[in-house]
């Protein structure tokens, strides 16, 4: 299904409405600081009352069967409010690499509880060293002679790992990286929380000591399906991007009006307005490549590995730029703990970095175009 | 999504274009070492050729005007068609696909600014006389606005025009003045009073100029060509009724004009340019000069496709808002400023992968023919606007901003 120009408005204004009202900045600060890091009340409100989990997943795993142009508009509002829920790693990573797997068993099987916001998924792929190139991993899979398998290994840096239900785990079987399920309450798994720069977004260490695993997809197929889980969890990652960009451009924008020093706005001094004018130009850009990107996923179109790059490095340095100067458009105050300018600084840094940064998105941006 | 006024307007243009020209090859595909290695940014083309490329663009504006594609936004009675500047920007949008002749020396300043000018201000018989002509293709029109002093601050004009009966004497230097080489008439703002504050004392005439006294000189740039002329006015006199708007009411005027000067939605990827853009071109270069495993280069090429393909789904997206009715917003401007900075850092990009290539001829395929670029650039981020004053429009119209304070300084005139 494809929402039109009014329609896209309409989602945009209910998701708004509903974040300001359940997650003003109060709010977050609150959860940031507690375990787990989101309000399952909450959670419930936005899978009851606004479909949001099942938006982009098919009809026929009880979803609404959107694209990444509907979920684009709900992650730009998402990102804008410093959400904190599950939803980036339950509806961008698993239920993407559910999806990308081909598994019609497993994605009939595990994609309506994610659909309904029942069931809390994500995606674990990196370990020590960080990346997210399957042909990194190294936790190991071998077959429990039952038909079923059993993993062990190490994951470091799995978005809200300590909470998921259920999660799936990229680990190296005879044919390769290969994409596993595990429950949350499996014998042998053990997840705990990583001390995180950005706190809005959780992040955990998972030991898997012969962890009992069911195989999702072919075996040997990691590699494919993380090639395509990127590409759109990049898109995802950067929509919530711009709309944080977006928000830390209008805040500095609302400040330099009405903050006066040497008795005139700030925003009067061009060394002030210039900056806010790079932030625009920045975000204006991070728009039309995050939105672009989603759109050419929608269309199936040959241009899209190329455009998500594009957006995951535009977004990524947008977002980076807007956190930066809006701390220096508000001076002092901006540095204090009490200003939710430094959450948004966190988070553009973290969602920089969370898939490598630019040395990996350089490149991979290069290679999707064959250079 | 287009709405069917501009869907059934779209293909009202791919008609006539269909019957009247060819369509433009495919600009993406590029061979290393084949075809015309030029890098030209502005024209440099040797005088007889010149007066051909002019020819051709009033050529082809004759026929767009025959066809009803010549004047999109004006008004019937001078031969428009009375439609929206987004009718306008979708024409110039499906123009783009075709191949025909760069119009350019009509358009950009004539057509787009000053036309426009003449219909809000001028008397009727100056409208009968110029405006037909000039969307005809048989009239060019140029901008005499900048002068040494005046340039950003364009208000501080100081070319003097003292009445004399029925007519002004105008005195003074233009400068940057683009196709006055070529134009049939200008558009000058003078000082007609020099005591009131600088914004109310300024004049604006239409100027034949074939009036004596009007000496158009080739002004040369950076690059070595010369795309743009000094304009001295010594004693022209010019008829009152050459006279646009009010006595001292030529600020609004200007601004009339100014308010018209447009980006133009891809018109920007074309020629040779825009290769210099792609990354089929910039990674070509990459392996003929055995550079394209250089770490450093990499990231940087990377770094710069990236800003230069965000521009493009910019331009993309306010194209589908055009096409389906709605006036862009700020991506216009975004997208000017973008232009200039891509088109620069590819430059230098482009130098440092070339090294001592760019510095002196070897005479290889696709290395010096760089250094047209190279010195092109610092022009794209002055001409239309300086990248400072860009900034300030963005920052006051788009995210309302406020202006600097005016001081007492800044309302005089300094002569």
């Amino acid at each position: 299904m494809t929402a039109d120009e009014s329609e896209l408005r309409e989602l945009r204004s209910s998701v708004r409405e509903f974040l300001e009202a359940k997650s003003p900045e109060e709010a977050v600060r609150k959860l940031m600081e507690s375990e787990p890091r989101f309000d399952p009340a909450v959670w419930s409100q936005a899978a009851d009352q606004l479909r949001l989990p099942g938006l982009a997943i098919p009809e026929e795993y009880g979803g609404d069967g959107f694209g990444l142009v509907e979920l684009g508009v709900v992650l730009e509002e998402m990102g804008r409010a410093l959400f904190c829920a599950p939803f980036f790693a339950t509806v961008l990573l698993a239920a993407q690499a559910l999806l990308a797997s081909g598994d019609k068993a497993a994605c009939a099987r595990l994609l309506p509880g994610i659909a309904s916001g029942r069931t809390t998924a994500t995606l674990a792929v990196a370990e020590e060293h960080g990346s997210w190139d399957p042909a990194m991993v190294s936790a190991r899979a071998v077959p429990d002679g039952d038909g079923g398998w059993t993993v062990r290994g190490r994951k470091c840096f799995v978005v809200d790992g300590t909470t998921a239900d259920l999660i799936l785990v990229v680990a190296r079987t005879v044919a390769g990286p290969t994409l596993f399920a595990v429950e949350r309450e499996a014998a042998g798994l053990t997840a705990e929380p990583m001390e995180t720069l950005d706190a809005t977004r959780a992040l955990a260490r998972l030991t898997l000591d012969a962890v009992p695993a069911t195989l999702v997809g072919a075996q040997g197929a990691g590699g494919r399906i993380m090639a395509r889980v990127l590409d759109i969890a990049s898109v995802g990652l950067a929509a919530e991007q711009a709309g944080g960009a977006r928000r830390c451009l209008e805040t500095s924008a609302d400040y330099a009006r009405v903050r006066h020093q040497f008795g005139r706005p700030i925003g009067s001094f061009q060394a002030v307005k210039h900056k806010c004018a790079d932030m625009l130009v920045q975000v204006e850009l991070a728009e039309a490549a995050s939105r672009e990107a989603a759109r050419l996923a929608d269309e199936d179109s040959p241009d899209f590995p190329v455009a998500a790059a594009v957006a995951h490095a535009c977004c990524s340095r947008a977002y980076m730029l807007a956190a930066m100067e809006n701390i220096q458009v508000h001076g002092g105050i901006g540095f204090t703990w009490e200003h939710p300018a430094h959450l948004y600084f966190r988070r553009a840094k973290s969602s920089q970095l969370l898939f490598g940064g630019p040395a990996v998105y350089h490149e991979r941006l290069l290679d999707r175009l064959g250079i | 999504m287009e709405s069917d006024d501009m869907q059934d307007f779209a293909a009202e243009a791919r008609r006539f274009l269909d019957a009247h020209a060819a369509k433009a090859p495919d600009r993406t595909a590029f061979t290393w070492g084949e075809g015309d290695d030029s890098m030209a940014y502005f024209s440099s083309l040797p005088p007889d050729e010149e007066r051909e490329f002019v020819q051709r663009a009033r050529e082809w504006q004759r026929i767009r005007h025959e066809n009803g594609f010549g004047w999109t936004t004006g008004p019937v009675e001078y031969g428009g068609r009375g439609l929206t500047p987004v009718h306008d920007l979708l024409y110039d949008a499906v123009e783009s696909e075709y191949d025909v002749a760069d119009t350019g020396v009509l358009s950009v300043i004539g057509l787009g600014m000053i036309g426009p000018t003449i219909l809000a201000h001028a008397q009727p018989h100056i409208k009968d006389r110029w405006l037909p002509a000039m969307y005809r293709g048989d009239a060019i029109a140029c901008q005499l606005f900048s002068e040494p002093g005046a340039g950003s601050d364009l208000a501080s004009v100081a070319t003097r025009a003292v009445r004399q009966g029925d007519s002004w004497v105008l005195n003074g230097q233009k400068v940057w003045t683009s196709v006055a080489q070529h134009s049939q008439i200008g558009l000058a703002l003078t000082r007609t009073n020099p005591d009131a504050p600088k914004h109310r004392g300024i004049t604006a005439f239409l100027v034949p100029m074939d009036t004596p006294g009007v000496e158009v000189r080739p002004l040369r740039q950076m690059t070595g060509g010369a795309d743009f002329n000094e304009v001295f006015l010594t004693d022209v006199r010019i008829p009152d009724d050459h006279r646009l708007g009010e006595v001292d009411g030529g600020w609004t005027v200007a601004l009339t004009t100014l308010m018209n000067e447009r980006a133009t939605v891809g018109s920007e990827g074309v020629g040779p340019v825009a290769a210099a853009l792609s990354p089929d071109h910039l990674s070509a270069l990459m392996r003929a000069t055995w550079t394209w495993d250089d770490r450093a280069l990499r990231a940087r090429l990377a770094e710069l496709l990236v800003d230069v393909m965000a521009t493009e789904h910019l331009n993309a997206r306010a194209l589908r808002k055009l096409r389906a009715g709605v006036a862009p917003g700020p991506e216009m401007s975004v997208s000017k400023l973008m232009y200039g900075q891509n088109l620069t850092r590819a430059a230098h990009f482009v130098s440092d992968v070339l090294g001592p290539r760019i510095i002196a001829d070897t005479g290889q395929w696709g290395t010096y023919a760089w250094t047209e670029l190279l010195l092109a650039t610092p022009a794209l981020r002055i001409l239309g606007g300086t990248e400072e004053i860009m900034k300030n429009i963005l920052a006051e119209r788009v995210l309302g901003l406020p202006k600097e304070p005016v001081t007492a300084a800044a309302k005089e005139v300094r002569p």
